[in-house]
């Protein structure tokens, strides 16, 4: 089960907290807080696990990932800050429209395989986040320019206060900020979406592990299996066409999107 | 295999990518270690306390692992004197030392 997890969340760029908590609670009949705290530390093992074949393979935006994650995490922290004083339901409601309509989004761009031609914003030129990566399906190195870098900030910080609210990795906000909005290619965004969930991930853990909720017997085998699963994942990744990675992805945030409206409805 | 053979142009330092690849390897491997062997321990039985003390350990190594990261990654661009980046590593720090902080004590 958790190696499966890794192998889902690191070709995604995603936590794989999606099957953790489920897996579990159900399952297992783990408490949800035991669950929440295992799941958030082998987020960081999917993400540290599959960074290092990413970033080998240059996949990974590290200037992208540096710029963003000043959001994400100033996001993480406010959201830590004001969870107390949000409806929850308001939230899951909101979140799961938006996911909604970037799974929308994605859809119809499902055929794309790259971007096509993007013009670079000022900022993003003026701090050189243009990238390229060889592409192993395609056969040949695809260069790349990144827009709309201030939006894509912004939604970065929602995403990490989305993290922080509702105690998620949030990779599934991250990976369309990055796809559609800022128009990276679809295998750069997870790549990078990847790299960056590990930070989120470990200001998060840092909590749980202060509250004694990391139950060593519990998380101890789920992070070995999602650390090893991540590794096979992250080889998967690099070969698989994006069309095929955007199938992966496509319904799992419908579903995502389904989950959220449902608890914030049902309260 | 062609892994090498599609690298850019050397710089006059090594990549910042290989280095965080690096790191980021060693954290992984070191968790992976203590991981499998404080599960080890656990199923043969033998001391109560020794199995979880390993697990723990390991949870914290890999729990490092993505800070180190950061801190590296600010090292590697103050040392090419980019310091825009230099800062943004800076400011991501800062805010996860700060939600350390709160988390200590909202968590208590």
């Amino acid at each position: 089960m958790a190696i499966g997890a890794g192998i889902v969340g690191s070709v995604l760029g995603l936590g794989g907290g999606i099957i953790i908590v489920p897996a579990l609670t159900i399952l297992f009949g783990v408490s949800m807080r035991t669950a929440v705290a295992a799941s958030t530390v082998s987020i960081i093992a999917t993400s540290t696990g599959a960074a290092v074949a990413f970033l080998r393979d240059r996949l990974t935006n590290t200037r992208v990932a540096m710029w963003l994650e000043m959001g994400t995490s100033a996001g993480a922290l406010s959201g830590a800050l004001i969870a107390g004083y949000l409806h929850q339901r308001f939230l899951y409601i909101m979140f799961g429209l938006l996911l909604a309509y970037s799974g929308y989004n994605m859809f119809r761009t499902r055929k794309a395989e790259l971007p096509g031609e993007v013009v670079p914003d000022r900022l993003s030129r003026k701090l050189n986040l243009a990238g390229s990566y060889y592409d192993r399906m395609l056969g040949r190195r695809v260069e790349y320019q990144v827009t709309r870098t201030l939006p894509g900030l912004v939604l970065m910080y929602f995403s990490g206060a989305a993290a922080g609210l509702l105690g998620i990795g949030a990779g599934i906000f991250k990976v369309p900020a990055m796809d559609q909005v800022m128009r990276m290619p679809f295998k750069a965004s997870t790549a990078t979406s990847n790299f960056m969930i590990g930070v989120t991930a470990a200001s998060g853990a840092v909590v749980y592990f202060a509250r004694g909720d990391v139950k060593p017997l519990v998380a101890g085998p789920v992070v070995l299996g999602v650390l090893l699963g991540a590794v096979v994942g992250a080889r998967l990744m690099v070969r698989l066409k994006t069309s095929t990675i955007r199938k992966l992805f496509i319904p799992l945030i419908v579903y995502t999107a389904i989950e959220m409206i449902y608890r914030g409805v049902k309260g | 295999m062609t892994t090498e053979t599609h690298h850019e142009t050397p710089s006059p330092h090594e990549p910042i990518e290989l280095v965080l690849a690096r790191l980021l390897r060693i954290g992984s491997i070191i968790a992976a270690i203590l991981l499998a062997l404080g599960i080890g321990a656990m199923l043969l039985g033998g001391h109560a306390v020794v199995g979880p003390r390993l697990i723990t350990a390991g949870l914290l190594a890999l729990l490092a692992t993505p800070i180190m990261r950061v801190m590296v990654a600010g090292v590697i661009f103050a040392r090419e004197k980019d310091w825009r980046f230099a800062f943004f590593c800076l400011v991501v720090l800062c805010s996860i030392v700060a939600g350390i902080l709160l988390g200590h004590e909202h968590g208590g």
